[in-house]
């Protein structure tokens, strides 16, 4: 159209050309109206259309790395105000090394026009949109026009135009469906990570991308890695981001894409809150004097001796005990100390670790080691190893043996070396300290929550008080001769008991596999068990070789050398960031059994703070995986018939929350607690402060807890009426 | 095994595992030492930036036929803050990423003639074909402007001014970043808008 306009055009940049719509070299615009006719004091619906050469683009909101967003400059009567342009969902189109945000083929940009209530009735509005937007292929070319719009006007709007009806429903799919606040956008060792509640209709997205509304917040170019978290719902998806140069001033919202298997996209406004460090502790863990926690921590570390994680060591130790019946006391003494030195720097060491990470600003909780899983990987494997060593398929050499028995090889008859056995002792020492930690039992939670928010020189007081409670029993046993000696002769027994006690060893291990299947999926059990195949068949080489006439001894070793660390580095990669819980294995599988469950729904703060004002009772059940009381506690109180009877009958929400890996939603709720590590169970009153339940439940106590809810309003019927 | 040592072989394994794309560079930041770089300029002189020690120096990426580049060269603009810069005594290198082939891609002679047509005043222009450079400071448009104080230490990176548009008109309203960064240094300051937003055409890589 208006070809003498052309060539005069082409030298005054930018170029303009009137119409509706108007063709430019590379676009088609339109300005149309969802209905015909508009009426006074309504709003009317407009659409910006930009038809795209194939191969060009015009761009989102954000453009990405280059790139302009499209833009109206109206000339409108009195009176008459248009909204803002709206974006539909962008494509991700990457260009070498960067990438850019934008549509193909077509831009649809709807956009909302205010009419006064007072507007004559029969005059025609007349709207005029001065439209700029860049288009690109390779090179970019900014364009305009002006593209003249005039609606009649009549009392009442007129019929949707269906000329336009699918184009304005197809504006209407791309548009966000709604906000998403329950998110959390934290800054990691490795980059940072958006975790995001997903919505209801989407648990099982195949495609997860996140559009930053800023620049500067990400690199727009990388790869986002996405895993749905192992909730107990399925109902998060974490995002690994790469920080762009303003993470940390930028805005975080942004445009969360979905895309599920049956190939339906839907997009969803992102406001993520920016993760926190864990708080200083509110008053009342100030309040918990340090002889107290002090107390707490040393009584802690007692139980700790009796958890069901710690069982296995504990075993081993009991066995290395029965070994030092033959050994002086003074050798025991020695023994005792090694020991207790072990447990007292692992303490330290991971005092000091877990220190140096709040101070990074990573607000991880104690628990923090089995929800890494080369962690775990690894510790199934020394499990596994150890297990073999005992049950007698292996002879290991003094080290594995003695990490693994303490001074057990003292027991060993002939082949006794009375010096052998302190740095064996120190060793289980801080084995045992190792598996302990994950362990939050009772009086664990609170002191190390007080202990994380104080100064250093108090937080290592209470974690070393709490290592000492763990070392004491097997000091005392050392230390105490009346009490050693009550221990049963060494004998042939001891040959049976070490068989037996294989069988613990290798029940960790399965345990510490079944927590790996949780974070890591099929993918991650399959490398662990792979690694387990080569640590076992490199170890069963050198035992075969070891009296073999050289070299064999000396290849053997070099084979159970490599063969380790194969296996070391098939643990590591359990942490892939594609390794993922697929989707098709949700966790449902532990909730169909034909057990009963109360009606539950995963925990977000927003689903709390929602029900508390609603003056809804809320009980909120924080567990992991790998948290075997929260496992006893699940099945023995909260899945009785009479609890779930009883939270439906008093309308209670149950709100679960998983962190078997990190969440930092929960780990900011803990510490809200002063804890650092699950169980917790809160129990929301209608009105007033929560209570917190004991760390081990029983159905009486979870029964009557939810029973003094009881009266819907107490305050009423004790006749306070305000 | 030393954490250098563990780290490669990780990601290598992840790689191994086709599961997920590590992007494994080091990204320019300010107040750290700015990447080093080796390029060749339309003369054939090669310029490096551990040679260039003492000197203040301000990389532009473009690419003549961007219409945001066009908007600075066109205005008067771009020239203007060249000359400006080399009388305050900073060096000026014009980088051109566009790979061969690629639009905005020039011989050392088209590069010399633009130079000239346009009465521009680079300390000289850098080919810079193959990317390296550009990679190396993340530069992602055209124009994208990054200021280098005289102890090699990255000051200022981002866009040229505050207004992202193709309209020349806007030349005139703009806050330019980089002459705000040259007054802060001059004045012996913190340059008090280190990072912005670089805006125009993509780097043809």
């Amino acid at each position: 159209m208006r070809h003498g306009l052309v060539l005069p055009l082409l030298l005054l940049p930018p170029l303009l050309v009137w119409g509706n719509p108007v063709s430019t070299e590379q676009v088609t615009a339109r300005l149309v109206a969802e209905r015909l006719v508009v009426a006074p004091g309504e709003g009317a619906e407009l659409l910006l259309v930009l038809d795209i050469r194939p191969g060009w683009h015009t761009y989102w909101r954000n453009p990405g790395d280059s790139g302009e967003p499209p833009r109206i400059v109206w000339e409108l009567p009195a009176g008459v105000a248009a909204g803002t342009l709206q974006f539909p969902a962008p494509e991700l189109i990457r260009v070498g090394p960067l990438a850019n945000f934008g549509y193909s083929n077509r831009a649809l940009h709807p956009v909302s026009l205010e009419i006064p209530a007072n507007w004559p009735v029969g005059e025609p509005i007349r709207v005029r949109a001065l439209a700029h937007w860049l288009v690109c292929e390779e090179h970019c070319i900014p364009e305009s026009a002006v593209l003249d719009l005039s609606l009649p006007v009549a009392d009442r709007p007129g019929p949707p135009d269906p000329e336009v009806a699918r184009l304005f429903q197809e504006a209407r799919e791309g548009l966000p469906l709604r906000a998403i606040s329950d998110a959390v956008l934290r800054a990691t060792p490795e980059g940072a990570r958006l975790d995001v509640a997903l919505p209801a209709s989407v648990r099982r997205p195949v495609v997860v991308h996140f559009f930053p509304s800023t620049w500067g917040l990400i690199e727009h170019a990388a790869e986002q890695p996405w895993r749905l978290a192992p909730d107990a719902d399925g109902g998060r998806v974490q995002i690994e981001l790469t920080p762009d140069a303003e993470f940390e001033s930028a805005d975080p919202g942004g445009l969360l894409v979905l895309r599920s298997g049956d190939g339906v996209s839907r997009s969803y406004d992102l406001n993520p809150r920016r993760g926190v460090e864990v708080p200083p502790g509110p008053e009342t863990m100030s309040s918990l004097g340090l002889p107290l926690a002090l107390g707490f921590a040393f009584l802690g570390g007692l139980i700790l001796n009796l958890m069901p994680c710690v069982f296995p060591v504990l075993a081993i130790k009991v066995l290395s005990l029965a070994g030092q019946g033959a050994l002086d006391l003074r050798r025991r003494a020695v023994h005792g100390l090694s020991y207790t030195a072990g447990v007292l720097v692992f303490f330290a060491l991971l005092g000091g670790l877990l220190l140096g990470l709040r101070a990074g600003g990573a607000a991880l909780g104690w628990g923090f080691q089995l929800q890494y899983p080369p962690f775990v990987a690894l510790m199934a494997y020394l499990f596994l190893v150890l297990g073999l060593a005992l049950a007698g398929a292996l002879i290991l050499g003094a080290r594995l043996m003695g990490l693994a028995g303490g001074s057990q090889g003292a027991s060993q008859g002939s082949s006794r070396r009375p010096n052998q056995g302190l740095g064996a002792a120190f060793a289980a020492g801080a084995l045992a300290a190792l598996v302990a930690a994950p362990c939050t039992a009772p009086f664990m939670g609170a002191a190390l929550g007080y202990a994380v928010t104080l100064a250093w020189p108090l937080a290592l007081a209470i974690l070393l008080t709490l290592g000492l409670g763990l070392a004491a029993p097997f000091l005392l046993l050392s230390l105490w001769p009346a009490l050693a000696a009550r221990l049963p002769r060494p004998g042939p027994w001891m040959e049976v008991l070490k068989q037996l006690l294989a069988f613990p060893l290798f029940g960790t291990a399965a345990w510490l596999l079944w927590v790996l299947s949780v974070q890591s999926g099929p993918t991650g059990v399959a490398l662990v068990l792979s690694g387990m195949l080569l640590l076992t068949f490199g170890l069963w080489v050198r035992e075969r070789t070891a009296l073999a006439a050289a070299p064999w001894p000396w290849l053997g070793t070099a084979a159970s050398v490599a063969a380790l660390a194969g296996a070391l580095w098939l643990a590591l990669l359990t942490e892939c960031p594609g390794i993922e819980t697929p989707p098709n294995t949700p966790g449902a599988e532990w909730r169909t059994e034909p057990r009963p469950q109360p009606d539950q729904e995963p925990y977000s703060a927003e689903r709390l703070a929602a029900a508390r004002a609603e003056g809804r009772p809320v009980l909120v059940n924080m567990t992991a995986a790998w948290c075997i009381t929260c496992l006893v506690n699940e099945r023995v109180a909260l899945s009785s018939r009479r609890v779930a009877e009883q939270l439906a009958a008093g309308d209670v929400l149950y709100l679960k929350g998983d962190w078997t890996n990190r969440d930092p939603a929960i780990t900011d709720y803990l510490a809200g607690f002063g804890r650092t590590g699950v169980p917790i169970y809160v129990l929301y009153p209608r009105a007033g402060e929560p209570r917190v339940l004991p760390q081990i439940l029983t159905p009486a106590i979870v029964e009557a807890a939810i029973a003094s809810l009881g009266d819907p309003d107490p305050g009423l019927s004790r006749g306070e009426i305000p | 095994m030393t954490r250098s040592l563990t780290r490669p072989l990780i990601v290598a394994g992840c790689l191994v595992l086709a599961l997920t794309v590590q992007p494994a560079d080091a990204k320019p930041e300010v107040g750290k030492p700015a990447p080093d770089f080796s390029v060749a300029d339309t003369t054939g002189k090669t310029w490096s930036l551990a040679d260039l020690a003492g000197k203040g120096l301000i990389l532009e990426w473009t690419n003549h036929d961007c219409p945001y580049v066009r908007k600075h060269y066109g205005s008067g603009n771009m020239q203007a803050l060249q000359k400006e810069a080399r009388d305050a005594g900073y060096l000026w290198l014009s980088v051109i990423s566009s790979a061969p082939g690629k639009q905005g891609h020039v011989t050392p002679a088209q590069a010399d003639e633009l130079t000239k047509s346009r009465g521009a005043a680079p300390t000289a222009v850098l080919l810079d074909g193959d990317g390296a450079m550009g990679l190396a400071y993340g530069a992602k448009t055209t124009p994208n402007m990054f200021v280098i104080d005289g102890t090699g230490t990255l000051v200022y990176m981002g866009g040229i001014d505050d207004r992202p548009t193709t309209d020349p008109a806007d030349v005139e309203r703009a806050e330019n970043y980089v002459r705000l960064a040259m007054t802060d240094l001059a004045a012996g300051r913190p340059v008090s808008n280190p990072v912005t937003r670089p805006y125009g055409c993509s780097v043809k890589y």
